[in-house]
């Protein structure tokens, strides 16, 4: 199973609209969160709308939260949403077994079988979450706080059963058309996942809808750069960017 | 009701109000509410009456019917079990889980099930009504239904003094099977302070320590809450670490009594809460032989003690030179 959990605190700027990229990733399978946080004030109401919209359009769920809360949210979020794509599955084999049903219209006693085996799934399907942070300008002071979330998270996914992974990226990147900057690979080891921001030079623009691209992207092929996959050959990976573009 | 692959879920339902009448839409059984008995993490917990009867229930209402079954199942397993136990030992008891149903309400099904109804206050409440020797008492028989969980293979997770009634005779029930998860597995539900991982000083993964430990927070909050809260907040989320809590332990002129106790839950030196169980109890009974409970050793006994020491020293010497 695979999800994408974006953190940010405000709008895209630049390239490829946020919602359209997290299409695409709920196309390939992945499922995209968003976590807005917020400390003073308000996120904005276009914050707030882009956020719920990215989420929905990721097939996932999306939350607005002070640095406090961040990491019972993430990781409640992230439990959510793998609880929520073995339901949606269970319920289409069910939907192929018992015609048009859901969990909801199954009788308690059936239900409580359902629901065993999806609650057996949500424990040992593997699972990989690929952090993207928006470490635009206004994000700095809560970097902090992303840290030990992350560093929380990691230390819920260990407890399962089944394998876990996480990844860390953060956007902008040091030169423009670097998107995406990787700061851990899969990993699930909480000790990797020290400082992990001390070198990021904030910059004001937002790339959120290139930056999930370029997650997407890693999911694929391991790396934030194609060609330097064992494929080998960078016009493959044009070839696939291509294809997005309808 | 959730809307699958959206962004919103309704937690803050708004609760019924009293004499509405719950109907399931299953078994058929009707339901008078009463009143709100509390908001749990994932449900909201009335007090009802059955239709026709004037014994009183808690029912409790689901905010999402995958979570609320997953409780259910719990019930169910833990409800077998007992009874197989139960049975080999003999003597029936009144079993916790009455009926599971669903109730159609104008905004959509909602699921529900009816238990047993437990009257008393939280844990909190009734110390600082009460006062704290209670504590001895409460957390010995709060330490056996933890024990008798884990025997049966769950841990209870999200412990808190929310989660635990007591009756006006100092009886002790659990409430709020959310975060129960078989051993082994990850812990499905927490609460940050008393949580093994919010300190660093362990895993999110069930084992009877993971319980322990949370009792152990409980015991430190309910004598020492102002030192707790100033350790939770002071230290960076990195640094906070069990030797606060053990610090917490040595300077409190309060917890003395129970140090070593709770020294060995946070260090999740137990290897079971069996064996907790006995430390527990050795600890509030030690004093309790020596006289008044947890007061001073008596003037008597200690000058019987310097009695006997003198005699035995005596006696050493005597052998000695013979």
């Amino acid at each position: 199973m695979k999800q994408i959990l974006l953190i940010t605190d405000g709008c895209s700027n630049v390239g490829t609209s946020p919602v359209l990229a997290a299409a695409h990733a709920f196309q390939e399978g992945i499922t995209v969160n968003v976590a807005g946080v917020v400390d003073y004030g308000t996120i904005g109401e276009l914050g707030s709308l882009e956020i719920a919209e990215i989420a929905k359009a990721g097939g996932g769920v999306s939350r607005i939260v002070g640095t406090r809360q961040l990491a019972q949210t993430m990781q409640m979020m992230t439990r959510k949403t793998v609880v929520q794509t073995i339901q949606q599955a269970v319920n289409k084999e069910l939907k192929q077994i018992l015609g048009d049903t859901s969990l909801e219209e199954l009788p308690p006693s059936q239900r409580s079988q359902v629901v065993q085996v999806v609650d057996e799934m949500t424990e040992t399907t593997p699972l990989q979450v690929a952090l993207l942070i928006d470490a635009s300008a206004s994000m700095k002071p809560k970097l902090g706080a992303v840290e030990d979330a992350i560093r929380d998270l990691m230390l819920s996914l260990q407890a399962r059963e089944g394998m876990s992974e996480l990844a860390v990226f953060h956007f902008p990147g040091r030169r423009s058309g670097e998107d995406a900057v990787m700061d851990s690979g899969w990993t699930k080891d909480a000790g990797a996942l020290r400082s992990l921001f001390q070198r990021i030079q904030m910059k004001g623009a937002t790339p959120t809808g290139p930056a999930i691209m370029k997650v997407i992207d890693f999911f694929r092929y391991g790396t934030l750069n194609e060609h330097e996959t064992w494929r080998g050959h960078a016009d493959e990976g044009e070839g696939m960017l291509g294809d997005y573009v309808v | 009701m959730k809307e699958k692959g959206c962004s919103v879920t309704t937690s803050s339902r708004p609760a019924y109000p009293a004499g509405t009448v719950i109907t399931g839409k299953w078994r058929k059984s009707r339901f008078i509410i009463r009143r709100v008995l509390g908001k749990g993490a994932n449900g909201i917990v009335y007090l009802v009456q059955k239709e026709g009867s004037r014994v009183p229930y808690a029912l409790k209402m689901g905010f999402d019917a995958m979570d609320l079954q997953s409780e259910v199942n719990v019930l169910m397993s833990l409800q077998s079990k007992r009874k197989a136990s139960e049975t080999a030992k003999g003597g029936p008891r009144m079993s916790y889980l009455l009926e599971v149903d669903d109730f159609k309400s104008p905004d959509g099904d909602i699921p529900f099930y009816v238990m047993r109804y437990i009257r008393g206050t939280s844990l909190h409440h009734f110390i600082r009504q009460r006062g704290t020797e209670w504590i001895g008492l409460t957390g010995l028989r709060l330490l056996e239904k933890l024990n008798g969980l884990h025997r049966f293979g769950f841990i209870f997770g999200d412990l808190k003094p929310e989660n635990v009634m007591v009756s006006d005779v100092g009886r002790v029930e659990l409430i709020d099977y959310g975060g129960v998860s078989s051993i082994g597995r990850s812990v499905k539900q927490f609460t940050e302070w008393y949580d093994r991982g919010y300190w660093n000083a362990g895993s999110r993964t069930s084992d009877e320590g993971y319980d322990l430990f949370a009792f152990a927070i409980l015991v430190i909050q309910l004598l020492n809450e102002g030192e707790l809260k100033a350790a939770a907040s002071q230290h960076l989320p990195q640094t906070r670490n069990a030797g606060q809590l053990l610090g917490i332990v040595q300077r409190s002129p309060k917890l003395k009594m129970y140090a070593e106790w709770l020294r060995r839950a946070i260090r999740g030196e137990f290897a079971s809460s069996h064996e907790a169980l006995r430390l527990w109890k050795e600890t509030i009974y030690a004093p309790a032989i020596a006289g008044k409970l947890p007061g001073k050793t008596p003037r008597w006994l200690i000058n019987a003690f310097a009695v006997s020491f003198m005699i035995a020293c005596l006696a050493c010497l005597w052998a000695f030179l013979s």
